[in-house]
């Protein structure tokens, strides 16, 4: 393995405090990651079907 | 009847040798450490094979990787059940206090559009919103400096008139009075303003306090103007 794998644990989990802040700021992470994943799941399910697709076709008479 | 006697006398001596023998080796494999020499062994009662005797060969289930490599491994993904339990427990709680606000067309039933156009300068409109009374007076040019040349420090709640409106000919605030609620009636009182009919409280052109027993100025509610002569309120 070439990841240095002892400063890694050393640094991220040795201690309660960095471990618990290594958690929160990967959910924090994570959460922003699947939360976009999911939109983009949902919008490709929908497509065609939101407002935000079919907007284009009513907006412009309107101006 | 010697013989007899003898006869049974050496059956006797035999069965007592060959039945004491048994109970001497039960007693080595006892506990016990009198008998524990170096001499005594354990014989196993069973024949054949003896597979079990033997330690297994473990040495293909040992962790082939250095120990700091499963132990962060280990330790990640307890981290990262953390974090994903974290993270679910955020959105549940997130969600189920979004559920409790006001949704979109609450929210859009709760705004008031007016048009400005129609309010001529120097006049009062009173709509409403939201169940109470809103002021809205198209200040003239006289009233505005009016309200700007008052000293801020010998009002009851100062406030400059710049803090309390957005467009300075504008001026848009609750009609509840600061006191205990009643409506004021506009262009009356001591300052121009505002006058309580209730306790007597007197408001200025910009809606402060001035006299009589209210505390507090009348309230500015959020309000934006989206276009020229278009003001929303809410």
């Amino acid at each position: 393995m070439a990841v240095p794998v002892r400063p890694i644990y050393d640094f991220l989990f040795r201690k309660n405090y960095s471990m618990l802040g290594v958690v929160f700021v990967s959910a924090f992470a994570f959460e922003m990651f699947y939360d976009t994943t999911m939109n983009k799941v949902w919008d490709n399910i929908n497509r065609g079907r939101q407002w935000k697709d079919i907007r284009h076709k009513y907006a412009q008479e309107e101006e | 009847m010697a013989p007899l006697a003898t006869a049974s006398r050496t059956l006797v001596a035999r069965t007592s040798s060959t039945l004491l023998r048994p109970a001497v080796s039960a007693r080595a494999i006892s506990t016990s450490p009198a008998l524990r020499d170096a001499s005594s062994t354990f014989e196993n009662p069973f024949k054949g094979e003896r597979k079990s005797e033997k330690v297994p060969d473990f040495s293909k289930y040992m962790a082939r990787n250095p120990s700091s490599v499963n132990q962060v491994f280990s330790y990640f993904m307890v981290g990262a059940m953390g974090a994903i339990s974290a993270a679910g427990a955020k959105s549940t709680i997130q969600e189920f206090l979004k559920n409790m606000s006001a949704s979109a067309d609450v929210l859009a039933m709760a705004k008031v559009e007016v048009d400005l156009s129609s309010i001529p300068e120097g006049k009062n409109v009173i709509i409403k919103w939201r169940g109470k009374p809103v002021f809205i007076r198209h200040r003239t040019a006289a009233e505005i400096e009016e309200a700007n040349k008052v000293n801020i420090q010998s009002l009851r709640d100062p406030q400059a008139d710049s803090d309390r409106v957005k467009k300075p000919e504008w001026l848009v605030m609750l009609g509840v009075c600061t006191h205990l609620g009643c409506v004021p009636i506009g262009e009356a009182g001591d300052f121009g303003g505002w006058f309580c009919p209730c306790h007597g409280s007197h408001y200025d052109i910009s809606g402060r306090i001035r006299k009589g027993p209210a505390p507090l100025n009348l309230e500015i509610p959020a309000y934006d103007f989206p276009e020229e002569n278009k003001l929303v309120i809410g």
